[in-house]
């Protein structure tokens, strides 16, 4: 007889469940499905394997993926970020307003747009940490004050990002590893280096459980404005390579990531009601989203229909979670 | 047993609940009222600006232009009123408008009766919607923004890019008609207004959805409905779009497939500088309308000045997020304390009540 | 890890409001270092905030706090525990989706100096502090999330025992713990390294068998300081509620023979074991139980918030097939439940006194189908007499009102909706004792009415005072059933405790 029978018994779950929910949320299922997706890819196109189209499809990934990535942060911390896209949308038309030729200048570009996302990250870092306002409501405003930002840096599609930029971010090292495989490739590295630091094991107590992070001693303020900040910096990033992929500005290029990246993170088995999940499975979510669209091209799927699919893969994507985490929680 | 003792405590107490309870009406009066002041001080200033601002037509443009965005945020104030958001609203109204124009505008004008299935497939879309979010447990930010875009990708398959067709009769009829002079969309607003307002304050379905808001745990407990009440404000938000769609039509006598776009943001600014709690609970129509009118007028005179776009745009996003600091509760309850500690006669040594451990 | 001994916490005028409330009003407190002093006081009574107090979390608005001789006033957790004064909460501050060993050492973790933490030094650290504090038997490795509720709180204690170099503040810690060998091991280990140990718990055998001192809190003020080797358990319990303990008359039942109102046949599931029982018209049935033995489950599933997995539930004889409260109201004569949490499950803030009473029967009270604040009001005014609650606070927002002012408008809605047979779990928990008199007449009313009552409480005299028949949950099971003649404290107390000293982690 045991006196924990109750019904009100928490989060209890047997060993089976939890390998799976490892198996979710670690990422694994995710990348099977990737690659099985990318085998019908080969199949419809026999060129798939080429390492061009490799680079293209990494290319086109990019963006998305690092937002997705910097969303991520947010939402383990039990949050949401629509700041994103107001911030690709100021990075991207800054670099096609104000081009700097040469490694240096894009040096100094992508350091402009790590600064710019980092700022507005930081604002929301402040608005939601020591405000307490709520996070959807907070980076609402944000991005609607981004939005206007972009709009009067440039009013209409235009410019040029440098040539620079263009070329050597959207190429291939001696022809074979696209160049922004390998920006998204050491991101994922640092966040693997950070989930083991203190800052990021607070980061998931957090989106546990806050007030017992808060009772443990964990600084739940600046942990949570550290998260908005890294988020900011990583969509100042995903507005570098955008840039970099279109060549070209727009004031609301942003906006169609930020659905997409929602899309990516729940597809990556990052639970909304925070607390779990990862970087690296975001990032093969964002994957998938974008090889689905290549995918439905190569099918002969009339291009009017992508936004069809990708809204109902990201239901699905959410309502396994959903159901995976109730089934965890019964056990 | 009671002890005169106990009594008196008691008394103090609910004295000082008569304050606490004048500050949380205060909380939406106060920002309702605010935001009209607002309006009409800005403009009347309006006409420092520019001697063609501030006068009655200037009103006219604004009660016309404002009509999409309070009707729209009706639907919108009642998803956030129980705790949601519905970011399909776009979608829908374009949907509104390209099915209006369609099948409405292109083949027979006259049948108004056709709108009423316009309308029904919009609230389909807001029942999926709401399936989705009530059954399925699918956060209502997720929900509606994938329902945005399988809808818009819908659209757009189905106009093949370029929609066509006309606006109905009725369509036109409503928006640029005129009754004893007065514009057809004010009277139909004002209309509008109040029914929406009694719906919200005085209906039982409305009572039901401030109860869910609140705390859904004890309204369950109470008998509401729960399920039903939490999935009718998304089929009343997507009647509401697609009935701006067919506005807009009316308005612009057609319809394309970005026609919805401006009009999100706005939609969920004006609930919330009307005063309502992003969380839920909290909030009343005519708050959102002061706060659709506010943004309306704010729109009208920097267009009028000839500010760019992006400026009118960083301006509505700031006055989003001073209503949203302003609004806190903590401040609220700040300021209370600080009325309060200013007023001797109501000093803390008789209040004895406490609060649960 | 060593305190030097003689030294002492003391504190003097503590004083806590949030806003209109205060949860404390003058609290004075010393404890002394190898003492352990235990906190007693009812529901409401100011412990929760003392202790958030002494631990650093709430800054109190007056009074001041010395520690061996110098000003103690923490602002967080982390300068509590640099004083070296830990607390184990009583709502546990463990984090689920952390490992046991990355919870013992939160926030520190021991990271090398570019913040980066080693899951081998974690882990190594975190089983060497579990070992000093007589867990050895837990994974460091494990999930805290997927451990039970038992062993939890016992790391939640290791974690405070590590911390605790002068002060250790133990906040319930027994409210899931069967068995007590253990914890008292541990304290007495702490007591004679020379701790400072404050002690809260309401059962006071325990307080009695670990405690020298203690301090007794009533509506926020320190009452007194006694040697409990000198005061009785009467002397306690008059400090803490402020009169002495008075018998009152028992209600003669009038219980209605013939077809039971609530019958329960075989109710498994949830934690509950084969759970049989009847309840007449006119009869008032009480629950007895310690913590967590299936009561929430039991009242949880009549009430329609649990589906019944296993056996039935009859109402006047027919089998009950509802879903949720709201079809209970409605089910055959009714069935109305009274919500554990107030605050969680009961009031709607924002909401006036009148809307929450009059909410399960709205429809009915609209006109042309519009409700004002006027209809609303002048329905909520019977059930709010019923209840004797003043009418004048129907206008007000719940929210405002005094706890035992929300728990009257509850009880009245309860009542209010009609249904023949009221679940009502612990009705006057936290309210004052003019609130429990109306609420107890209440109750008395509707049985001799004919209505019947299932009722929980967690203070005993209540039962013995209202109950005709009493049921005695045990590990989800009817452990005993007392009749109206059987039903006295120490009865109820042996039974409670079933066989003491059984558990299964």
């Amino acid at each position: 007889m045991s006196l924990s029978t109750s019904s009100v018994l928490p989060r209890h779950s047997t060993p089976m469940a939890n390998a799976f929910k490892r198996f979710v949320q670690g990422g694994s299922l995710i990348l099977v499905t990737y690659l099985a997706l990318y085998a019908v890819y080969g199949v419809l196109e026999p060129r798939a394997l080429q390492p061009y189209a490799i680079a293209a499809l990494m290319n086109n990934t990019a963006p998305l993926a690092l937002a997705a990535a910097g969303l991520t942060l947010v939402v383990i911390n039990r949050g949401f970020d629509l700041s994103l896209a107001g911030v690709i949308s100021i990075c991207n038309v800054v670099l096609a307003t104000m081009p700097m030729d040469g490694p240096g200048g894009a040096l100094l570009s992508v350091l402009l747009c790590i600064l710019i996302g980092g700022f507005i990250g930081a604002v929301n870092g402040v608005l939601v940490g020591w405000f307490g306002l709520q996070s959807i409501a907070a980076t609402l405003a944000t991005m609607i004050i981004c939005q206007g930002i972009a709009l009067v840096i440039l009013d209409a599609p235009g410019g040029y990002v440098a040539e620079w930029i263009v070329y050597e971010l959207t190429d291939r090292l001696w022809g074979i590893i696209p160049v922004s495989g390998l920006v998204v490739a050491a991101v994922v590295c640092l966040w693997l280096i950070v989930r083991r630091t203190r800052f990021g094991i607070s980061l998931y107590a957090i989106g546990a459980d806050e007030q017992a992070a808060a009772l443990s001693g964990v600084n739940v303020i600046r942990v949570r404005f550290g998260a908005y900040l890294l988020a900011g910096a990583l969509y100042g990033l995903a507005g570098f390579m955008l840039s970099a992929q279109t060549a070209t500005g727009n004031p609301t290029s942003g906006a169609p990531l930020l659905l997409l990246s929602f899309a990516a993170v729940a597809l990556g088995g990052t639970s909304l009601a925070g607390g779990s999940g990862g970087l690296f499975a975001t990032v093969i979510g964002a994957a998938t989203l974008t090889l689905l669209q290549k995918v439905l091209f190569s099918a002969g799927v009339s291009s009017f229909y992508t936004g069809m699919f990708q809204g109902i893969v990201l239901i699905l994507a959410v309502v396994f979670s959903v159901t995976m985490s109730r089934i965890g929680a019964r056990q | 047993m009671t002890t005169a003792s106990e009594h008196q405590m008691e008394q103090a107490f609910n004295q000082t609940g008569d304050h606490r309870r004048s500050e949380r009406i205060s909380r939406e009066t106060i920002s309702a009222i605010a935001v009209a002041i607002l309006c009409v001080a800005m403009l009347l200033g309006a006409r420092f600006i520019s001697p063609s601002l501030g006068s009655w037509s200037q009103v006219e443009t604004v009660l016309v232009l404002g009509s999409f965005l309070i009707v729209l945020s009706f639907g919108q104030g009642l998803v956030i009123l129980t705790g949601g958001l519905d970011l399909s609203l776009p979608a829908v109204i374009t949907l509104g408008g390209i099915l209006a124009t369609n099948w409405v505008g292109a083949t027979d004008p006259g049948a108004w009766y056709l709108l009423g299935a316009v309308l029904l497939v919009c609230a389909g879309v807001g029942l999926v919607s709401a399936i989705g979010i009530v059954w399925l447990h699918i956060p209502p930010f997720i929900m509606t923004l994938a329902m945005s875009i399988i809808v818009s990708s819908a659209l757009l398959g189905y106009t093949r890019g370029t929609p066509r067709g006309a606006a109905p009769d009725l369509a036109l009829a409503l928006m640029k008609s005129k009754v004893l002079g007065m514009p057809m969309p004010i009277l139909f607003v004002i209309g509008f207004v109040i029914l929406g307002a009694l719906f919200q304050s005085r209906s039982v379905p409305g009572r039901y959805l401030y109860a869910i808001g609140t705390n859904i745990h004890a309204a369950r407990i109470a008998g509401v409905p729960v399920l039903l009440v939490q999935a009718m404000p998304y089929v009343i938000s997507a009647v509401c779009a697609g009935l701006v769609g067919i506005m807009l039509v009316g308005y612009s006598n057609g319809a394309t497939l970005r026609m919805g776009d401006d009009y999100l943001l706005p939609s969920i600014a004006a609930v919330v500088i009307g005063g309502s709690s992003i969380l839920g609970g909290r909030g009343n129509f005519l708050g959102t309308v002061g706060g659709a009118l506010l943004l309306t007028t704010l729109g009208t005179i920097i267009t009028a000045i000839g500010l760019q776009i992006g400026w009118r745009t960083i301006i509505e996003g700031a006055v989003v997020l001073i209503a949203l600091l302003l609004l806190r509760e903590e401040l609220f309850q700040k300021l209370g304390q600080y009325w309060r500690s200013s007023q001797p006669a109501s000093e803390s040594g008789s209040i004895t009540r406490r609060k649960g451990t | 890890m060593s305190g030097n001994p003689g030294f002492e916490l003391q504190a003097e005028g503590l004083r806590k409001s949030y806003g209109a409330t205060v949860a404390l009003e003058h609290a004075d407190i010393t404890l002394r270092a190898g003492e352990v002093h235990a906190l007693l006081g009812e529901n409401g009574a100011g412990k929760s905030t003392l202790v958030r107090i002494l631990s650093g979390v709430t800054m109190p608005d007056a009074g001041h706090m010395i520690l061996a001789g110098q000003t103690y006033s923490p602002r967080s957790i982390m300068e509590a525990r640099e004083s070296q004064v830990a607390t184990a909460f009583q709502e546990l501050s463990l984090v689920p989706n952390l490992s046991v060993a990355e919870n013992v050492l939160l926030p520190g973790l021991h990271a090398s100096r570019l913040g980066f933490v080693s899951r081998s030094a974690v882990l190594a650290r975190g089983k060497e502090i579990l070992s000093r504090h007589g867990l050895d038997r837990i994974d460091p490795a494990a999930e805290v999330g997927t451990l039970p509720l038992s062993e939890r709180q016992r790391i939640e204690i290791a974690r405070a025992l590590e911390n605790a170099g002068r002060v250790l503040i133990l906040d319930e810690p027994t409210a899931s713990l069967s068995e007590t060998d253990w914890l008292f091991e541990q304290i007495e280990k702490a007591r004679a390294r020379g701790v400072a140990i404050l002690y809260i718990s309401h059962r006071l055998a325990e307080v009695r068998q670990i405690c020298t001192v203690a301090t007794v809190l009533r509506n926020g003020r320190s009452i007194a300081t006694v040697s409990l080797s000198d005061a009785t358990n009467d002397d306690i319990f008059e400090m803490m509620v402020g009169r002495r303990v008075e018998e009152r008359p028992t209600r003669t039942a009038t219980i209605a023979s013939g077809e039971p109102r609530l019958r329960v046949s075989g109710l498994s599931g949830h934690g509950l074991k084969d759970i049989s029982f009847e309840i007449h018209p006119g009869e008032v049935l009480g629950v007895a139980a310690l913590e967590a033995q299936g009561q929430q489950a039991l009242f949880r599933t009549l009430a329609g918030l649990l589906p019944v997995v296993e056996g039935k539930v009859e109402i006047d004889g027919t089998r009950a097939t509802y879903k949720g409260p709201r079809q209970a109201m409605r089910f055959a004569s009714g069935i109305s439940y009274l919500p554990e949490e107030r605050k969680v499950e009961g009031i709607l803030p924002g909401l006036t006194a009148a809307t929450n009473i009059v909410l399960p029967f709205l429809p009915r009270i609209a006109r042309m189908a519009l409700l004002g604040g006027r209809n609303e009001k002048a329905a909520a005014h019977e059930p709010a007499d019923n209840v004797e609650m003043d009418r004048r606070y129907l206008a007000f927002n719940i929210e405002n009102l005094s706890g035992g002012n929300q728990q009257k408008a509850l009880m009245g809605r309860t009542l209010a909706t009609g249904a023949r047979t009221l679940l009502l779990f612990d009705p006057t928990r936290g309210v004052d004792v003019g609130t429990k008199q109306s609420i107890y007449a209440a109750i008395r009313r509707f049985a001799d009415s004919g209505g019947s009552v299932l009722f929980f409480s967690s203070e005993l005299p209540e039962i013995v005072q209202l109950s005709d028949r009493c049921l005695v949950l045990y590990g989800g099971r009817i452990f005993r059933t007392f009749s109206r003649d059987e039903i006295n404290e120490q009865q109820l107390v042996a039974a409670m405790i079933g066989h003491a000293g059984v558990e299964a982690a």
